[in-house]
């Protein structure tokens, strides 16, 4: 009640305001006869910038009563009101009550691919290697969720990643909970979608395996303070990990991950990203070991260790130059990370007792891109890598990869590799010693325009 | 064990360095944090020397294509505000440098999280559905609203809002601040004597609905209608209305309402799709007619097709920023329009008063 007399009293307000303005339109001449015709036209226009008016001016006195702190402004007239601009902007923005809270939707899927030139291998042709949905949205005023469901070319569903993120903690804090990609490194934390070249580098799957180091857990990220202009960030992990290579254990066996990195600020176009990052966790035997028990048919009679511990350490430089005036067509990027692992295993020793020992292995990747052209890029890789739980075998290999955008949404790409191991990373290998790959890739993305990491 | 002793130091090392933070005294200036440099000079008209603007993108660079550096997350960590123009047109960079900062004041929802398009009204806003078979298309409508200088009024106001409401004790200031700037913002637009006979927010609002020209007409003061009195930017661009151009991208819509030129053609054959070389073949034989006499780029666009129309067809190629900083001479707001409508005018080279 009480509402609709205070309407009507804002209505009458605003009629009054609005004859008082209107009178200020009237042209500033005196009417002659002749002029009976134009001046019937001008005031029926008087009349619709009289009924504008009013709309605004009611409007204008709804956002006041709205929002009383603001004093009105004397100016304000000429301008549109809050709600009367947008209404057909806000269309889209709502475009139905029911659908407004759903997350925002993205999906990808990748095409790949692969042929050995010099071998007949049974991950030759071609698949469709994973699809991908990303379902994206805010949770409440703390937190917001992000949950990417992959589904892999044998038809496996998986959670890839679904995260809680909480952003409105004090001081600089960002706590997340779930499932999600290590903060290891830099190439760990990428979508295969966001990857520079088709396949990852080597030296990640020697010692995480095919897919990203992944752990179900918490995080907790901190923008150092008091840094001035520099990004010093600091990342804290606990997580079950089911990873099966480096951390093989139990997954009561948390890892413990922690990276702290900087991005300096070189010139206004080019930054250098520097990070350490190290993971700490158990290892349980390795697949040697128990193929050793089995063959001196030791079985049940030997038990090895299952937490042995097995650490992972890595350091990253990243270089970037982006030319800010002309960055949608040039760009070069320079990305280098080191591997360390160190992992004590379990063998049989000569009297065919069980003996420990450390194992410490050496990976990394460097790799160099070129943009030439808003669509194209073209970049170098080499891999050198040895193996989590091997002494003695080595892997190194050099890519030469050619990535075509024809826009943000859509990329291809094509990717030559090859590849020289030991005898003992032979044996890791179907003993292929050498081996000349390639790749061809075709990843479409549709929904939500996601954004870009930097 | 020692492992997680080490941890538990780390943490409680966290934790104390965070109390400490925490003791810091606030700030007197608000900080404010613009993306794009015209958000940014319009805040620092409005804010004077009782805020502390910083922006983000350079007025040289493509307001799409923005890379989210971490330095921004460390400008943004303190802020507290943020400007933003909306419309999605920093969908690609703005979400990241939120989410990086670790300020929940300007996260959207947030109370310092500005959007500037709020009251704007929006052109293009699309009838039917959208995809991306459109190109790089704006669900929202074109978010290039500050090419028209009418709507820094529209966000001046949205502006000294803001501040007002994150510091009360200056919001008179910046109301004051916001009056000054409109009033030199109408002078600009329609000329000192036009405002001081007709009233700025009169013009503004009859421009903004599209009845100045008949009120100019109509209005006879001493016995010369109004319209004789308009000048400013208005008033130097009446000589070229009706003037056919065609633009690298759909970046110009708002611009070209209200200075009245007429956009036939563009070089991106659909927004944020690169001209194939039959588009360009295609424009050669549209400009070919001859009625088409300039073509306006940005300084963020690849040179290659525009030079080729412009050898192929003798066509003027001008180069104008959107924002602020884009030029050497568009050192503000008001000398960014001053910068456009000159060139403008000197390259459609058409006699004054027509």
């Amino acid at each position: 009640m009480t509402h609709s007399s205070s309407r009507r009293k804002t209505r009458a307000a605003a009629i009054l305001a609005a004859l008082a303005f209107g009178t200020g339109a009237a042209p500033l001449t005196a009417q002659t006869p002749e002029q009976d015709k134009t001046a019937i036209e001008r005031m029926q226009s008087e009349i619709e910038q009289l009924k504008a008016e009013l709309r605004a001016l009611k409007e204008q006195i709804d956002a006041i009563t709205r929002t009383p702190a603001v004093s009105a402004a004397p100016e304000a007239p000429g301008l549109p009101a809050p709600s009367s601009a947008p209404a057909s902007a806000a269309a889209p923005r709502a475009a139905s009550a029911g659908n407004v809270f759903n997350p925002a939707i993205s999906a990808v899927f990748q095409g790949i691919g692969n042929a050995s030139i010099n071998h007949d291998r049974d991950d030759d042709g071609l698949s469709l290697s994973e699809a991908e949905i990303g379902l994206q949205a805010v949770v409440d005023p703390y937190a917001r969720v992000d949950m990417f469901l992959a589904f892999s070319a044998e038809g496996e569903a998986e959670v890839e990643e679904a995260f809680a993120t909480f952003q409105t903690l004090p001081g600089g804090m960002q706590a997340r909970a779930g499932r999600f990609k290590s903060a290891f490194g830099k190439w760990n934390q990428l979508h295969n979608h966001a990857f520079f070249t088709v396949d990852r580098p080597d030296a990640l799957t020697a010692f995480f395996g095919e897919e990203s180091l992944t752990g179900d857990g918490a995080s907790l990220s901190w923008l150092v303070p008091g840094t001035g202009s520099a990004f010093i960030e600091s990342v804290s992990q606990v997580a079950s990990t089911p990873n099966d290579l480096s951390f093989n254990a139990r997954r009561r066996d948390l890892l413990y991950l922690q990276r702290l990195s900087s991005v300096l600020t070189l010139t206004p176009n080019a930054t250098l990203e520097l990070g350490v990052s190290g993971a700490a966790g158990r290892a349980g035997p390795t697949r040697r070991l128990l193929d050793d028990i089995d063959d001196a048919g030791l079985t049940g009679t030997l038990t090895p260790a299952e937490r042995l511990s097995s650490n992972v350490f890595g350091a990253d430089l990243t270089y970037k130059w982006k030319p800010v005036q002309y960055n949608v067509y040039r760009s070069f990027l320079w990305q280098t990370e080191a591997l360390q692992s160190v992992r004590r295993i379990g063998g049989l020793d000569a009297a065919q007792e069980l003996e420990r020992r450390t194992v410490r292995s050496f990976g990394g990747y460097s790799l160099a891109e070129y943009q030439f052209a808003k669509r194209w890029r073209t970049g170098l890789r080499f891999d050198y890598t040895g193996f989590a739980a091997d002494d003695a075998a080595r892997q190194r290999a050099a890519s030469a990869v050619l990535r075509v955008q024809p826009t943000e949404f859509q990329e291809f790409r094509f990717q030559f590799k090859h590849t020289a191991r030991n005898e003992a990373a032979g044996f890791l290998f179907d003993d292929i010693r050498n081996d000349n790959e390639f790749f061809i890739e075709w990843i479409p993305v549709i929904g939500a325009h996601a954004a870009h990491k930097y | 064990m020692s492992r997680k002793q080490g941890l538990v130091a780390t943490l409680a090392a966290v934790l104390i360095s965070l109390l400490a933070q925490g003791a810091t005294p606030a700030a007197a200036r608000l900080r404010v944090v613009a993306t794009l440099p015209n958000l940014a000079a319009i805040a620092a008209e409005i804010g004077g020397d009782r805020v502390e603007v910083t922006g983000i993108a350079s007025g040289l660079q493509d307001a799409h294509f923005v890379d989210p550096k971490p330095s921004f997350m460390v400008k943004l960590r303190s802020a507290d505000i943020l400007l933003v123009n909306g419309l999605d047109l920093e969908i690609g960079w703005v979400p990241p440098l939120t989410e990086g900062a670790r300020n929940p004041k300007i996260l959207p929802g947030g109370p310092g999280y500005v959007d500037c398009s709020a009251r704007i009204e929006v052109m293009e806003v699309p009838a039917g559905p959208v995809s991306r078979a459109q190109g790089d298309v704006h669900p929202y409508g074109n978010p290039h609203y500050l090419a028209d200088p009418l709507n820094a009024e529209v966000v001046a106001a949205e502006v000294a809002e803001a501040f007002g409401k994150a510091a009360p004790a200056d919001a008179a200031w910046f109301e004051t601040r916001r009056a000054d700037f409109v009033r030199r913002l109408h002078a600009a637009i329609f000329g000192k004597e036009l405002v001081d006979l007709a009233g700025g927010s009169k013009l503004s609002r009859l421009a903004r609905s599209g009845e100045l020209d008949a009120f100019l007409q109509d209005s006879i003061v001493d016995g010369k209608p109004l319209s004789a009195r308009l000048s400013g930017w208005l008033g130097a661009m009446r000589p070229v209305a009706g003037a056919k151009v065609i633009t690298y991208h759909k970046d110009g819509s708002y611009f070209v309402r209200r200075f009245k030129l007429d956009v036939v053609e563009y070089v991106e054959p659909k927004p944020g799709i690169p001209p194939s070389l039959k588009h360009i073949d295609d424009l050669v034989a549209r400009l070919g007619q001859g009625d088409v006499k300039l073509l306006i780029t940005r300084p963020y666009v690849e040179h290659r097709s525009t030079d080729q129309l412009s050898s192929k067809t003798g066509i003027a190629v001008l180069t104008l920023p959107l924002e602020v900083g884009g030029a050497p001479e568009a050192t503000d707001y008001f000398k960014l329009f001053d910068m456009a409508t000159s060139k403008i005018i000197a390259a459609l080279d058409t006699p004054a008063g027509k």
